[in-house]
């Protein structure tokens, strides 16, 4: 742990999932702890950054997300930003069928060892849920990801969601260690689905 | 806790050498099969504005321009990267014109609204070097003299 104690480590997250899972809430919700409604926020374009310090026992770090966008048409253009976390929406059945084409995103563009959570985004939605928690859950173990279900409308579960996705990255030496003396580039990919699932953070 | 902005990512980072070829060869490919879809085009205007040259830069906005002439559906993402694109290249009237373009239709968009901080910024600190740049020989002129300008600084 010698290497992390001179200056914050900086991290790298990725968000991926579907248009309109949350992504860029789950964010905001995150760093700003704002929540704008669907008339208030426009798609992502492309690619958008927000840095985030947080203190996690006692050490800060320096999170970078890189909030993509979910869209078909900027699939190649968000591909070169790969290593993060998915998210889906709970709410939304396709969005949760979907997080497997994530993945194989992931695999094609990030190496081994990126740590990976998936996030079932807007449980407020609850009355009209279609995908289960146990169906999520499974889901994640199957895929080797972590798994949470949260809300960025409501702010439950959001800060730690991406506290435990960073306490998986820190117990992965082998994706920072190497790097720590200069800031890191690696990201670790998020993956977002509406009502969903989102799974979120690989470093890669 | 409010973060670090105005940052817009899309300007700030390149493409490696590597990943800006696949997209360059993608669009050369399609224009000698005498068909260049709209999204390869746009993948290649979308690396070269995201360059740290000002040549593609420049090539970058020519082809994102030609796209948003012609395509309505890009209208929104060449807006914004065309922005993107003169601001990079410290044309800052060019640059708030299209972002505001986009801002009308989208006023709470915060990618623009950002980048509309930047620009503010930069014209600030920079003024607007662009601004002569509107037409005809103004345009020429002022060309001329942001070279020399450029050229007498190194």
């Amino acid at each position: 742990m010698s290497s992390i104690n001179s200056t914050s480590l900086n991290l790298k997250l990725l968000l991926i999932g579907n248009s309109s899972v949350g992504k860029s809430s789950l964010l905001l919700r995150f760093t700003d702890n704002e929540f704008l409604s669907d008339e208030e926020t426009a798609a992502t374009i492309g690619v958008d950054f927000k840095v985030k310090s947080i203190e996690l026992d006692g050490k800060k770090y320096k999170l970078s997300v890189w909030d993509t966008a979910g869209q078909e048409r900027f699939r190649t253009l968000t591909s070169s930003y790969y290593r993060g976390a998915q998210v889906y929406d709970v709410s939304s059945r396709q969005t949760f069928d979907e997080l497997l084409k994530w993945f194989k995103e992931i695999d094609t563009y990030c190496g081994e060892g990126v740590v990976k959570m998936i996030v079932g985004n807007k449980v407020d939605k609850e009355f009209s849920r279609q995908v289960t928690t146990d169906e999520g859950r499974a889901f994640a173990q199957r895929m080797g990801a972590l798994f949470v279900e949260c809300s960025a409308k409501t702010k439950l579960r959001v800060p730690e969601a991406f506290e435990e996705l960073v306490r998986r990255i820190l117990a992965t030496p082998a994706l920072w260690s190497k790097t720590s003396a200069t800031p890191s580039r690696r990201s670790e990919p998020i993956k977002l689905e509406d009502d969903s699932w989102s799974s979120g953070g690989c470093s890669c | 806790m409010p973060t670090e902005l105005p940052y817009a990512a899309e300007a700030e980072t390149s493409l490696g050498y590597e990943e800006l070829q696949v997209l360059k060869t993608q669009y050369y490919k399609e224009i000698e099969q005498g068909h260049v879809t709209t999204q390869s085009k746009f993948n290649y205007g979308w690396g070269l504005v995201k360059s740290g040259s000002a040549e593609y830069q420049t090539e970058g906005v020519k082809l994102l321009q030609e796209i948003y002439s012609a395509s309505p559906a890009h209208r929104r993402e060449c807006t914004y990267y065309i922005a993107v694109g003169y601001y990079k290249l410290k044309n800052y009237a060019y640059a708030k014109r299209f972002n505001d373009l986009l801002l009308s239709v989208e006023p709470e968009n915060m990618q623009a609204q950002s980048l509309r901080t930047l620009i503010d910024q930069a014209v600030q600190r920079d003024g607007y070097i662009g601004m002569g740049l509107i037409a005809g020989a103004a345009a020429v002129t002022g060309l001329i003299v942001a070279g020399l300008v450029k050229r007498s600084r190194r």
